[in-house]
């Protein structure tokens, strides 16, 4: 009897572990996927509060060192032509330009949270890297079905000492590519304060590539929609281009 | 002078299939000082022309037509305590009918070539050459180590004037940049220069700076307006970094002046943003060039004050600034500043509104407190209407 105790505890701890691991496995694999070593784009925002007004704008985006640097400027509308900021270390640290001022700002960690142009993505979500396998704890929660595609349910747990974006997020990744098609962000209440769904996956030089996203805002009942207008991955930054000196031009 | 160059510079902007972008601002103000009432405002069009003749060339431009309307002619002394002019003006040895009792400032409507500068960039340098906005610092309200600009409170983010310089950026390494400046004027003695060197000490960016130049300071003889120069020598630094959540920066310069003179300006600031999304930035000022006490004030201190040439009258302030995105592209925040050597201060609600995309219009109202012979207490109240649409 205690033997088939002992065996039965070895299966389930082994099963625990074997998830885990396709868990990171998982993980890693969305985090190679959405930080390519280089990529450079541009692409339109798209505000729609919730009473239905939109604004939009357009932007051009520079990403190296697989996402952990990154470099965005507005190039319309008008009034914020030439406004640009710049992500270092994972987006821990923030630099922001404003022409009008002709002024370089470095952010402080309140300021990450903030809503980029009012939209639904915060500087953070913005940023890339590694922060999904540095940050958080995933776990597999099972296999789900989103617009016909199977997909990896996993969930990721902050870790409090690595000062997370968000306490908890559950994305969905395909099976067949490992593209993230979802993402659910929820607050320290436990609440479910943001979506991101990502579509129109193509395959670009190699990379399957969401050329839309829609974050929505529960809480605001708000919704930005970014579209990629154009992409490439073969994109090899200057020297020191993730700098200041980027950002004034 | 200016008119030809742009007319010179044209063909090249033209070839370098330029773009065209700027605004249009309408502004509308009501003011009330010492128990008067004025109407007054204006109407602003700024060009901005860009042009890239190559990768590594960048040409700018802007031209700023501005038409004031309502009051345009300012008696100065009706924003000066009368203690201070009464006895300048209206001296008592003086029979009533030599009396002053105005002092006109006229703004006139203007034509301006802003900036027209061009920017070379090559691997190891930035230069830049021409007229071109410089705005060093990372205060908000005030800089100590900016000697180029002058910050309007109520507005501090307000684009400023260009200056004609020679600007060259040197990046030595990953967040390491030598910045230097000149201001060149008849002689190198009587250039104006600054050199900044700025780097990052962890999440931290620090930049020292020194500059040598004239200083202009007004002063009133009792019957002209007078221009001094003083040779001031600066070193200061700033400083940006956060504590807490809390996003924290300093600025200050150590300035010594011809004739053993020598005065301290600091800034300290912080600002945050709340979870409920209010953003909140604090800042106070130390200025020793500034009046410490009120009866020590001068007619020249008011003067270099409203002037713009010395960063405040007084030596102790503070600003607060509150906004909140309380509804759709629409912001309500409000302005507080206080000076502590006189007790006196302003309150400045304001409501901006992102009305279609490109354009904004804002409504600020001011309210002072203080004696009516305290540098804010001298103004009642104020409403400002401003429309901008970009383009």
């Amino acid at each position: 009897m205690k033997t088939k105790l002992i065996i039965v505890f070895i299966l389930i701890f082994s099963f625990a572990q074997a998830q885990d691991q396709l868990a990171i496995k998982i993980i890693r694999a969305v985090t190679d996927l959405m930080s390519p070593e280089n990529m450079k784009s541009t692409g339109t925002q798209t505000i729609v509060t919730s009473s239905g007004k939109t604004r939009t704008f357009e932007f051009e985006s520079y990403m190296g060192g697989k996402g952990k640097s990154s470099l965005t400027r507005y190039t319309k509308p008008a009034a914020i032509r030439g406004q640009a900021f710049l992500t270092l270390n994972n987006a821990d640290d923030i630099w922001t330009y404003f022409p009008r001022t002709k002024r370089v700002r470095k952010l402080a960690s309140h300021a990450k949270k903030q809503k980029v142009q009012g939209s639904d993505f915060t500087y953070e979500d913005m940023g890339g890297g590694d922060v999904f396998l540095t940050k958080f704890i995933p776990k597999y929660l099972g296999d789900e079905s989103i617009d016909g595609e199977t997909c990896w349910k996993i969930e990721l747990i902050g870790i409090p000492e690595q000062d997370p974006p968000y306490p908890k997020i559950v994305l969905w990744s395909r099976k067949s590519d490992y593209s993230p098609v979802k993402l659910d962000y929820f607050d320290e209440h436990e609440y479910n304060s943001k979506t991101l769904l990502l579509s129109d996956i193509q395959n670009i030089e190699g990379f399957p590539t969401a050329l839309k996203m829609v974050m929505i805002d529960h809480k605001e009942r708000s919704r930005t929609k970014m579209e990629t207008l154009e992409v490439t991955y073969k994109w090899t930054p200057p020297k020191n281009f993730f700098s200041e000196r980027s950002l004034k031009k | 002078m200016r008119l030809a160059a742009l007319i010179l510079t044209l063909p090249l902007l033209l070839w370098a299939e330029p773009e065209f972008y700027g605004y249009f601002e309408s502004e509308a103000d009501v003011m009330q000082v010492a128990s008067t009432n004025y109407n007054f405002g204006y109407n602003k069009f700024r060009l901005d022309v860009q042009a890239r003749p190559n990768a590594n060339v960048l040409i700018g431009a802007n031209l700023n037509i501005q038409q004031y309307w309502g009051q345009t002619t300012w008696n100065m002394l009706d924003f000066l305590p009368e203690n201070i002019w009464k006895p300048i003006f209206q001296p008592a040895f003086l029979p009533d009918s030599l009396w002053v009792s105005e002092m006109p400032y006229i703004i006139p409507d203007t034509l301006l070539l802003d900036n027209a500068y061009m920017r070379a960039s090559f691997p190891f340098l930035d230069l830049t050459l021409g007229r071109q906005q410089i705005s060093p610092g990372v205060g908000y309200a005030w800089n100590p180590i900016d000697i180029f600009n002058t910050k309007t409170l109520m507005d501090p983010s307000y684009e400023q004037t260009g200056v004609s310089a020679i600007r060259a950026e040197l990046p030595l390494a990953s967040r390491l940049t030598l910045t230097t400046v000149l201001l060149p004027k008849n002689s190198w003695d009587n250039s104006t220069k600054q050199i900044f060197l700025k780097t990052g000490l962890g999440s931290y960016d620090v930049e020292l700076t020194a500059a040598e130049y004239f200083w202009e300071r007004t002063s009133f003889t009792g019957v002209d307006i007078q221009l001094a120069e003083t040779k001031r020598n600066l070193l200061g630094g700033s400083l940006v970094g956060e504590l807490f959540e809390w996003g924290l920066w300093a600025e200050g310069a150590h300035n010594e002046l011809d004739g053993d003179d020598s005065f301290f300006e600091i800034i300290v600031g912080a600002d945050h943003t709340f979870d409920n999304s209010v953003y909140l930035l604090l800042e106070v000022l130390h200025n020793e060039n500034g009046i410490a006490k009120q009866e020590d004030l001068t007619f020249d201190a008011f003067l270099q004050g409203l002037g713009g040439e010395t960063h405040s009258l007084m030596q102790d302030y503070a600003f607060a600034y509150l906004m909140h995105q309380t509804f759709d592209f629409v912001s309500l925040s409000t302005i507080a500043i206080a000076n502590f050597n006189d007790g006196s201060g302003t309150l400045g609600p304001q409501l901006d509104w992102n009305i279609f995309e490109d354009t904004n219009i804002s409504f600020q109202g001011t309210y002072s407190w203080g004696a009516d012979d305290t540098e804010f207490g001298l103004q009642d109240w104020g409403l400002r209407f401003r429309l901008l649409s970009n383009f």
